[in-house]
Protein backbone atom coordinates (compact mmCIF):
# COMPACT_ATOMS: atom_id res chain seq x y z
CA UNK A 1 0.00 0.00 0.00
CA UNK A 2 0.69 3.33 -0.98
CA UNK A 3 1.21 5.67 2.15
CA UNK A 4 0.37 9.72 3.14
CA UNK A 5 2.91 9.42 5.99
CA UNK A 6 5.70 9.72 3.39
CA UNK A 7 3.89 11.02 0.42
CA UNK A 8 6.29 13.85 -0.07
CA UNK A 9 8.68 11.31 -0.69
CA UNK A 10 7.35 9.33 -3.30
CA UNK A 11 5.19 12.19 -5.40
CA UNK A 12 8.85 13.45 -6.09
CA UNK A 13 10.48 10.21 -7.18
CA UNK A 14 7.02 10.01 -9.48
CA UNK A 15 8.20 13.15 -10.86
CA UNK A 16 11.61 11.71 -11.74
CA UNK A 17 9.73 8.16 -13.03
CA UNK A 18 7.38 10.47 -15.22
CA UNK A 19 10.43 12.88 -16.77
CA UNK A 20 12.08 9.17 -17.71
CA UNK A 21 9.07 7.49 -18.67
CA UNK A 22 7.77 10.30 -20.99
CA UNK A 23 9.90 13.39 -20.84
CA UNK A 24 8.88 17.32 -19.53
CA UNK A 25 5.98 16.97 -21.24
CA UNK A 26 5.04 14.27 -19.53
CA UNK A 27 5.69 15.97 -15.57
CA UNK A 28 3.76 18.62 -17.08
CA UNK A 29 0.68 16.84 -17.74
CA UNK A 30 1.10 15.02 -14.39
CA UNK A 31 0.55 18.21 -12.95
CA UNK A 32 -2.28 19.40 -14.74
CA UNK A 33 -4.40 16.82 -15.57
CA UNK A 34 -3.28 14.66 -12.37
CA UNK A 35 -3.21 17.34 -9.79
CA UNK A 36 -5.33 20.20 -10.76
CA UNK A 37 -7.89 18.69 -12.55
CA UNK A 38 -8.33 15.02 -10.28
CA UNK A 39 -6.90 15.49 -6.85
CA UNK A 40 -6.91 19.35 -6.21
CA UNK A 41 -10.87 19.37 -7.18
CA UNK A 42 -11.62 20.65 -4.14
CA UNK A 43 -9.24 23.45 -4.33
CA UNK A 44 -10.85 23.86 -7.91
CA UNK A 45 -14.15 24.27 -6.48
CA UNK A 46 -13.57 26.91 -3.87
CA UNK A 47 -11.23 29.09 -6.08
CA UNK A 48 -13.13 29.07 -9.45
CA UNK A 49 -16.15 29.88 -7.04
CA UNK A 50 -15.29 32.62 -4.80
CA UNK A 51 -11.44 33.80 -5.78
CA UNK A 52 -9.53 35.13 -2.65
CA UNK A 53 -12.23 34.25 -0.63
CA UNK A 54 -11.79 30.66 -1.95
CA UNK A 55 -7.96 30.36 -1.62
CA UNK A 56 -8.00 31.55 2.15
CA UNK A 57 -10.40 29.03 2.93
CA UNK A 58 -8.15 26.56 0.65
CA UNK A 59 -4.90 26.94 1.54
CA UNK A 60 -6.03 27.88 5.60
CA UNK A 61 -7.71 24.31 5.57
CA UNK A 62 -4.43 22.83 3.78
CA UNK A 63 -1.23 24.39 5.50
CA UNK A 64 -2.65 23.99 8.93
CA UNK A 65 -3.27 20.58 7.98
CA UNK A 66 0.35 19.71 6.48
CA UNK A 67 1.90 22.21 9.02
CA UNK A 68 0.33 22.26 11.93
CA UNK A 69 3.20 24.48 13.49
CA UNK A 70 1.95 27.12 11.21
CA UNK A 71 5.76 27.94 9.22
CA UNK A 72 3.43 30.64 7.14
CA UNK A 73 1.62 33.58 6.85
CA UNK A 74 -1.58 34.06 4.76
CA UNK A 75 -1.96 37.83 3.62
CA UNK A 76 -5.17 39.02 1.81
CA UNK A 77 -5.80 42.47 0.82
CA UNK A 78 -8.59 43.64 -1.87
CA UNK A 79 -6.25 43.23 -4.75
CA UNK A 80 -4.03 40.39 -3.84
CA UNK A 81 -3.81 37.27 -1.90
CA UNK A 82 -0.37 36.01 -0.75
CA UNK A 83 1.47 33.32 1.19
CA UNK A 84 4.65 33.81 2.70
CA UNK A 85 6.01 29.89 3.47
CA UNK A 86 8.89 29.79 5.99
CA UNK A 87 9.24 26.11 6.42
CA UNK A 88 7.68 24.10 3.53
CA UNK A 89 6.13 20.85 4.79
CA UNK A 90 6.67 19.29 1.47
CA UNK A 91 10.30 19.96 0.62
CA UNK A 92 10.80 19.98 4.17
CA UNK A 93 10.42 16.47 4.31
CA UNK A 94 12.48 16.19 1.00
CA UNK A 95 15.14 17.80 2.71
CA UNK A 96 14.93 16.44 6.06
CA UNK A 97 14.96 13.23 4.44
CA UNK A 98 17.99 13.51 2.08
CA UNK A 99 15.78 13.05 -1.09
CA UNK A 100 16.16 14.01 -3.98
CA UNK A 101 15.23 12.54 -7.76
CA UNK A 102 13.97 15.26 -9.69
CA UNK A 103 15.73 18.35 -10.14
CA UNK A 104 13.44 21.03 -9.26
CA UNK A 105 10.55 19.80 -6.79
CA UNK A 106 9.11 23.01 -6.07
CA UNK A 107 8.27 23.49 -9.68
CA UNK A 108 4.86 21.29 -9.23
CA UNK A 109 3.46 23.86 -7.02
CA UNK A 110 3.58 26.36 -9.88
CA UNK A 111 2.58 23.03 -12.61
CA UNK A 112 -0.78 23.22 -10.91
CA UNK A 113 -1.27 26.18 -9.10
CA UNK A 114 -0.35 28.51 -12.39
CA UNK A 115 -3.14 26.72 -14.78
CA UNK A 116 -5.70 26.73 -12.06
CA UNK A 117 -5.02 30.82 -11.49
CA UNK A 118 -5.08 31.54 -15.27
CA UNK A 119 -8.55 28.80 -15.66
CA UNK A 120 -9.56 31.25 -12.37
CA UNK A 121 -8.63 34.69 -13.60
CA UNK A 122 -5.73 35.50 -11.81
CA UNK A 123 -1.74 35.69 -12.54
CA UNK A 124 1.13 34.94 -10.14
CA UNK A 125 4.10 36.59 -8.69
CA UNK A 126 5.98 33.86 -7.33
CA UNK A 127 9.73 32.88 -5.68
CA UNK A 128 11.50 29.76 -4.12
CA UNK A 129 14.75 29.23 -2.96
CA UNK A 130 14.83 25.29 -2.91
CA UNK A 131 15.39 25.28 0.90
CA UNK A 132 11.73 25.62 1.92
CA UNK A 133 10.91 28.46 1.36
CA UNK A 134 8.57 30.60 -0.99
CA UNK A 135 6.17 33.63 -1.43
CA UNK A 136 3.08 33.55 -3.78
CA UNK A 137 1.22 36.94 -4.78
CA UNK A 138 -2.20 36.24 -6.96
CA UNK A 139 -3.83 38.91 -8.14
CA UNK A 140 -6.54 39.42 -11.06
CA UNK A 141 -5.27 39.14 -14.77
CA UNK A 142 -5.05 42.30 -16.68
CA UNK A 143 -4.30 44.92 -13.01
CA UNK A 144 -1.36 46.91 -13.96
CA UNK A 145 2.24 45.65 -13.09
CA UNK A 146 2.11 45.20 -9.30
CA UNK A 147 4.39 46.04 -6.51
CA UNK A 148 6.41 43.02 -5.67
CA UNK A 149 9.23 44.52 -3.72
CA UNK A 150 10.27 42.68 -0.07
CA UNK A 151 7.44 43.80 2.47
CA UNK A 152 5.20 45.74 -0.16
CA UNK A 153 2.07 43.13 0.61
CA UNK A 154 2.76 41.39 4.10
CA UNK A 155 5.25 43.91 5.56
CA UNK A 156 7.08 42.31 8.33
CA UNK A 157 6.00 38.96 7.50
CA UNK A 158 7.44 38.96 3.90
CA UNK A 159 9.52 35.39 3.90
CA UNK A 160 12.34 37.48 2.01
CA UNK A 161 13.03 39.23 5.33
CA UNK A 162 14.14 36.04 7.33
CA UNK A 163 17.81 35.52 7.07
CA UNK A 164 17.65 32.06 5.37
CA UNK A 165 16.10 33.52 2.45
CA UNK A 166 18.83 34.78 0.44
CA UNK A 167 22.02 32.98 1.36
CA UNK A 168 22.49 32.22 -2.53
CA UNK A 169 20.69 34.57 -4.33
CA UNK A 170 21.47 32.45 -7.59
CA UNK A 171 19.44 29.50 -6.23
CA UNK A 172 16.01 31.42 -6.35
CA UNK A 173 13.89 30.60 -8.91
CA UNK A 174 11.23 33.58 -9.64
CA UNK A 175 7.98 34.25 -11.58
CA UNK A 176 6.77 37.13 -12.72
CA UNK A 177 2.48 37.64 -14.03
CA UNK A 178 3.05 34.02 -14.60
CA UNK A 179 0.51 30.60 -15.36
CA UNK A 180 3.17 28.38 -16.37
CA UNK A 181 5.93 26.17 -14.78
CA UNK A 182 8.19 26.95 -17.22
CA UNK A 183 8.20 30.76 -17.30
CA UNK A 184 10.65 31.75 -14.80
CA UNK A 185 12.34 34.72 -15.43
CA UNK A 186 15.53 33.58 -12.79
CA UNK B 1 11.35 -5.68 21.75
CA UNK B 2 12.55 -3.51 19.04
CA UNK B 3 11.40 0.02 20.12
CA UNK B 4 12.89 1.49 16.78
CA UNK B 5 10.70 3.42 14.09
CA UNK B 6 10.89 0.84 10.76
CA UNK B 7 10.15 3.76 8.66
CA UNK B 8 13.05 4.58 6.68
CA UNK B 9 11.65 8.54 6.08
CA UNK B 10 10.44 10.55 8.80
CA UNK B 11 8.59 13.60 9.11
CA UNK B 12 7.87 16.17 12.25
CA UNK B 13 3.87 14.86 12.48
CA UNK B 14 2.85 11.53 13.83
CA UNK B 15 0.66 10.81 10.69
CA UNK B 16 0.33 12.13 7.32
CA UNK B 17 -2.53 14.31 5.60
CA UNK B 18 -5.23 11.94 4.34
CA UNK B 19 -5.73 14.51 1.62
CA UNK B 20 -2.99 13.01 -0.16
CA UNK B 21 -4.50 9.99 -0.85
CA UNK B 22 -6.80 12.09 -3.36
CA UNK B 23 -3.16 12.28 -4.98
CA UNK B 24 -2.87 9.01 -5.14
CA UNK B 25 -5.67 7.49 -7.20
CA UNK B 26 -5.68 10.86 -9.33
CA UNK B 27 -2.03 9.56 -10.43
CA UNK B 28 -3.06 5.81 -10.92
CA UNK B 29 -5.91 7.34 -13.13
CA UNK B 30 -3.64 9.19 -14.75
CA UNK B 31 -1.22 6.09 -15.59
CA UNK B 32 -3.46 4.25 -16.75
CA UNK B 33 -5.14 6.91 -19.12
CA UNK B 34 -1.83 7.79 -20.31
CA UNK B 35 0.35 4.73 -20.65
CA UNK B 36 -2.17 1.91 -20.16
CA UNK B 37 -2.61 -0.96 -17.38
CA UNK B 38 0.97 -2.33 -18.15
CA UNK B 39 2.54 1.18 -18.13
CA UNK B 40 0.70 1.79 -14.34
CA UNK B 41 2.21 -1.52 -13.74
CA UNK B 42 5.32 -1.25 -14.35
CA UNK B 43 5.50 1.99 -12.89
CA UNK B 44 3.80 -0.19 -9.50
CA UNK B 45 6.74 -2.57 -9.64
CA UNK B 46 9.61 0.53 -10.30
CA UNK B 47 8.29 2.21 -7.06
CA UNK B 48 8.32 -1.12 -5.43
CA UNK B 49 12.12 -2.09 -6.61
CA UNK B 50 13.27 1.78 -6.41
CA UNK B 51 11.38 4.14 -3.78
CA UNK B 52 11.00 1.36 -1.54
CA UNK B 53 14.24 -0.09 -1.68
CA UNK B 54 15.31 0.39 1.85
CA UNK B 55 12.70 -0.84 3.12
CA UNK B 56 13.18 -4.24 1.13
CA UNK B 57 16.61 -4.54 2.89
CA UNK B 58 15.39 -4.61 5.71
CA UNK B 59 12.96 -7.12 5.10
CA UNK B 60 16.04 -9.21 3.21
CA UNK B 61 18.19 -8.98 6.30
CA UNK B 62 15.09 -9.34 8.74
CA UNK B 63 13.01 -11.05 7.41
CA UNK B 64 8.82 -11.96 8.37
CA UNK B 65 10.01 -10.31 11.86
CA UNK B 66 10.87 -6.92 10.06
CA UNK B 67 7.94 -7.46 7.45
CA UNK B 68 5.47 -7.34 10.76
CA UNK B 69 7.47 -4.78 11.89
CA UNK B 70 7.71 -2.51 9.41
CA UNK B 71 3.64 -2.70 8.63
CA UNK B 72 2.84 -2.09 11.96
CA UNK B 73 4.61 1.60 12.28
CA UNK B 74 3.53 1.95 8.86
CA UNK B 75 -0.07 1.65 9.55
CA UNK B 76 0.32 3.78 12.98
CA UNK B 77 1.56 7.06 10.76
CA UNK B 78 -1.57 6.26 8.14
CA UNK B 79 -4.98 8.58 9.94
CA UNK B 80 -8.12 5.46 9.80
CA UNK B 81 -6.44 2.74 9.36
CA UNK B 82 -7.94 -0.23 11.41
CA UNK B 83 -5.35 -3.33 10.99
CA UNK B 84 -4.58 -6.10 12.70
CA UNK B 85 -0.56 -7.15 12.05
CA UNK B 86 -0.42 -11.01 12.26
CA UNK B 87 3.03 -12.58 12.84
CA UNK B 88 2.89 -16.52 12.05
CA UNK B 89 5.61 -18.90 12.05
CA UNK B 90 5.54 -19.05 8.28
CA UNK B 91 3.69 -15.74 7.29
CA UNK B 92 2.58 -12.22 8.00
CA UNK B 93 -0.75 -11.49 7.53
CA UNK B 94 -2.30 -7.78 7.12
CA UNK B 95 -6.25 -8.00 7.84
CA UNK B 96 -7.03 -4.36 6.88
CA UNK B 97 -10.29 -4.02 8.81
CA UNK B 98 -10.34 -0.23 7.17
CA UNK B 99 -8.47 0.66 4.20
CA UNK B 100 -7.38 4.38 5.28
CA UNK B 101 -7.14 5.21 1.33
CA UNK B 102 -10.83 4.00 0.57
CA UNK B 103 -12.15 5.46 3.30
CA UNK B 104 -11.19 8.87 2.62
CA UNK B 105 -11.86 8.60 -0.90
CA UNK B 106 -15.33 7.60 0.06
CA UNK B 107 -15.07 10.65 2.72
CA UNK B 108 -14.12 13.03 -0.19
CA UNK B 109 -16.81 11.62 -2.89
CA UNK B 110 -13.92 10.88 -5.11
CA UNK B 111 -14.53 8.18 -8.36
CA UNK B 112 -11.97 5.79 -7.21
CA UNK B 113 -10.25 4.11 -9.99
CA UNK B 114 -11.50 0.67 -10.28
CA UNK B 115 -8.17 -1.34 -10.67
CA UNK B 116 -7.18 0.88 -7.43
CA UNK B 117 -7.11 -2.59 -5.12
CA UNK B 118 -4.38 -4.04 -7.37
CA UNK B 119 -2.06 -1.36 -6.54
CA UNK B 120 -1.34 -3.56 -3.53
CA UNK B 121 -0.39 -6.45 -4.87
CA UNK B 122 1.52 -5.43 -7.56
CA UNK B 123 3.33 -2.95 -5.62
CA UNK B 124 3.40 -5.62 -2.93
CA UNK B 125 5.16 -8.58 -4.91
CA UNK B 126 7.67 -6.31 -6.23
CA UNK B 127 8.69 -5.55 -2.51
CA UNK B 128 8.55 -9.29 -1.20
CA UNK B 129 10.45 -10.54 -4.87
CA UNK B 130 12.95 -7.93 -3.61
CA UNK B 131 13.53 -9.29 -0.28
CA UNK B 132 13.39 -13.28 -1.56
CA UNK B 133 9.68 -13.15 -0.39
CA UNK B 134 5.85 -13.62 -1.69
CA UNK B 135 2.76 -11.44 -1.30
CA UNK B 136 -1.18 -12.43 -1.96
CA UNK B 137 -3.55 -10.46 -1.92
CA UNK B 138 -7.56 -11.04 -1.13
CA UNK B 139 -10.41 -8.92 -0.67
CA UNK B 140 -10.32 -5.08 -1.65
CA UNK B 141 -12.97 -2.18 -1.85
CA UNK B 142 -12.67 -1.20 2.03
CA UNK B 143 -11.24 -4.58 3.43
CA UNK B 144 -8.49 -6.84 2.60
CA UNK B 145 -5.69 -9.95 3.48
CA UNK B 146 -2.04 -9.14 2.41
CA UNK B 147 0.35 -12.41 2.89
CA UNK B 148 4.07 -12.45 2.59
CA UNK B 149 5.86 -15.62 3.44
CA UNK B 150 9.46 -16.79 2.31
CA UNK B 151 9.12 -17.46 -0.91
CA UNK B 152 10.06 -21.33 -0.04
CA UNK B 153 6.80 -21.64 1.49
CA UNK B 154 5.20 -22.01 -2.13
CA UNK B 155 2.14 -19.40 -2.18
CA UNK B 156 -0.09 -20.42 -4.45
CA UNK B 157 -0.04 -18.44 -7.47
CA UNK B 158 -1.93 -14.76 -7.03
CA UNK B 159 -5.97 -15.15 -8.64
CA UNK B 160 -6.41 -11.93 -9.72
CA UNK B 161 -10.16 -12.71 -9.62
CA UNK B 162 -9.51 -12.28 -5.98
CA UNK B 163 -8.83 -8.76 -5.73
CA UNK B 164 -12.42 -6.64 -5.76
CA UNK B 165 -12.93 -3.45 -7.54
CA UNK B 166 -12.97 -0.35 -5.83
CA UNK B 167 -15.92 1.91 -5.70
CA UNK B 168 -17.29 4.89 -4.22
Amino acid sequence: MIGCYDFCAHYEWTFGWLDREGGHELVRAYWDEAINHDSQIHARELILKEGFEGMAKYWGHTLAEESPDLGFKITKKEEVFRVDMYDCPSKGFLLKNGLEQYPDYCDHCMGWIGPLMKEAGFTIDHEHNHCGQCWWDMRKQGEPDADVSIGATSGDSDVRLREEWAQDAAKVDAYRQANDPDDKVS
Amino acid sequence: MNTDNALPYHDTKPQGAPDFYYATNATFRFLLKKLGHDGWVRYLRDLGKGYYAPVNTQWRSGGLAAVAHYWRDFFAAEPGSKVEVDEKEDRVELVVHECPLIKQLRIGKREIVKEFCQHCYFLGQARANEAGMEMRLCGGNGSCRHTYAKSEVGLPPQDMSEIKEAQL
